[in-house]
């Protein structure tokens, strides 16, 4: 990304926040999109603003207010979020995600000790030691991407992705892991599932994970 | 409601949509809807709702209904070969009042110049909102029925009386969408507009494996030089123009995911997506890159189009609450 606020089409805007990398929680495009959210409530041409690794994507009405506009409102608004760096309102609490390891529900995990040169003890120490945050979601409903995961277990996706997998099915992949909210094909190694509810439509709140959110595994005996 | 259709045979791809389902694209939810937004709102117009209530997209070849009762259906987009069995052929663009009892079926044609129709119901498909949309999201498997596609013993309830509309209203309007056949798609440059003017110069085919989450596009490869593994992955509205390792453009859909990580060198102008959602395996596609005054002015263009199709509409029926809507 060559601009910190660009257009996105004639129907949304990209705007660059910034990531530090690894250690970075995506703090600022939370804040940035909390900013949007309270500044979308004011006029109803804003849309939904959604994070991406260091950037927010925010959608408008293109028949209520133009690029332009949007574009100075928007760099007017970095200006003043990215200058701050109080806490977010409202940190959420810690979620826990109970997780088995192994086995069939984590087919992939002594495969994932193989390549990483690790014990399969030391990959579910590892795994679960670390408090994650939500860095932004995608892929599909409630699928959040957790950061980071630990250095030593850093792993390229699968080659051919699984054209099934298991609903609560926790992956990883890059310096990330993620829990599949339903089935779906996914190209993440999977080291253990959960039976957390991550995704219902029929709830208040239909995503578990929000972006920001904290997160910890914690394993279940066998 | 009684309703007021059975399914009798589903057709390739019959799903319940509507506007789109807005506000949760940070929870990683696609917008869904329709893919092709201006012929669900003539269809939808043709009955009396408003443009983004809930009707049937038909994809390709569509199915066959049989009305349990008497009823009005609102028709548009591309002309599927819709047929009352044993009689009428049922033209698109244009409302048809159906007897208690008639089969009509939307078979498809081998000339058809789109890939998909839509059909409305006065008052809208009455199913239940989730999360503030009746669309179907297939790929969480929620909205529309049970979040899947129609199939054959369904039935298709509208929130008003399914014969509250007039018969025969056929949708005017001086400036049609471009043919979508010939007209380039108009792109802004992207994030990654560097490859833009060789992706531009291709003419791409839409390949098979085409889906309402995007079109694929087949022809030579314009790989984008550069490690792919730095890529910070962003948010993505549907008419992105996404190019993969391999090369090959991937053109988002209303069912696209709300995050991606692949470069973006161009996204289609809102004017003319609803042409993508017309593009059928098989058909050819070219990009035209544009700027924001250009795409602004199109935009325009297009709302007035509208505005003055949804008078003539009014006028037509003699709606005074449509005509009053129309002018505000």
């Amino acid at each position: 990304m060559t601009r910190s606020v660009q257009p996105f089409g004639d129907a949304a805007v990209l705007v660059d926040v910034g990531w530090s990398g690894p250690g970075d929680g995506n703090e600022a495009a939370h804040r940035f999109a909390d900013a949007v959210r309270s500044l979308g409530a004011l006029d109803g041409a804003l849309g939904d603003p959604v994070p991406g690794l260091g950037s927010v994507l925010v959608p408008f009405d293109p028949d209520g207010v133009g690029v332009d506009e949007v574009m100075e409102r928007l760099t007017a608004l970095r200006a003043t979020t990215t200058s701050s760096t109080a806490p977010r309102s409202g940190e959420p609490a810690t979620i826990e995600l109970p997780i088995r390891y192994g086995g069939t529900d984590g087919p992939d995990l002594d495969d994932v000790a193989r390549r990483t040169g690790l014990t399969t003890a030391d990959v579910v120490e590892l795994h679960s030691s670390v408090e994650y945050r939500v860095l932004f979601l995608g892929f599909a409903p409630g699928f959040a991407y957790l950061g980071d995961l630990p250095d030593a277990l850093s792993i390229a996706r699968l080659d051919t992705p699984r054209a099934r997998v298991p609903a609560g099915s926790v992956g990883i992949a890059g310096r990330q892991t993620a829990a599949y909210p339903f089935e779906s094909p996914g190209g993440w190694r999977l080291i253990g599932r959960t039976d957390a509810q991550l995704w219902d439509p029929g709830r208040p709140a239909p995503a578990l994970l929000v972006p920001g959110s904290r997160v910890r595994f914690v394993p279940l005996s066998a | 409601m009684t309703p007021a259709f059975e399914v009798l045979e589903p057709g390739l791809l019959t799903t319940i949509q509507d506007g789109g389902r807005f506000g949760f694209g940070h929870l990683g939810v696609p917008r869904s809807g329709a893919c092709d937004p201006w012929s669900l709102a003539v269809a939808n117009l043709l009955v009396g709702n408003e443009p983004d209530h809930a009707a049937l997209e038909l994809t390709v070849a569509g199915p066959t209904l049989r009305a349990l009762r008497s009823c009005v259906v609102g028709l548009a987009g591309t002309d599927l070969g819709a047929t009352v069995h044993g009689g009428r052929g049922l033209a698109t663009g244009r409302s048809h009042a159906l007897a208690a009892g008639e089969v009509v079926a939307f078979p498809g044609t081998a000339n058809a110049v789109g890939a998909r129709a839509y059909v409305a119901l006065p008052g809208g498909v009455d199913v239940p909102d989730v999360l503030g949309s009746r669309s179907t999201c297939l790929t969480a498997r929620f909205g529309g029925l049970d979040g899947r596609p129609l199939r054959a013993g369904d039935r298709l309830a509208s929130d008003r009386d399914p014969g509250d509309a007039p018969d025969g209203l056929v949708w005017i309007h001086d400036h049609d969408p471009e043919p979508i056949a010939e007209a380039p798609i108009r792109v802004l440059p992207g994030p990654d507009a560097g490859l833009l003017d060789r992706l531009a110069a291709i003419h791409w085919t839409v390949a098979t494996a085409s889906d309402r989450m995007g079109l694929r596009l087949e022809g030579p490869a314009v790989p984008m030089p550069g490690e792919p593994g730095d890529r910070r992955p962003h948010g993505v509205v549907p008419g992105t123009i996404q190019l993969p390792p391999d090369g090959l453009p991937i053109v988002l859909l209303a069912d696209a995911q709300p995050t991606g990580g692949y470069p973006v060198p161009a996204v289609t102008i809102s004017a003319d997506l609803h042409r993508l959602g017309q593009l059928r395996p098989g058909m050819r596609l070219r990009l035209l890159a544009v700027d924001v005054r250009t795409a602004e002015a199109a935009r325009r263009e297009q709302a007035a189009a509208f505005r003055q199709g949804r008078a003539r509409l009014a006028e037509l029926a003699g709606w005074d609450d449509l005509w009053r809507s129309a002018r505000g």
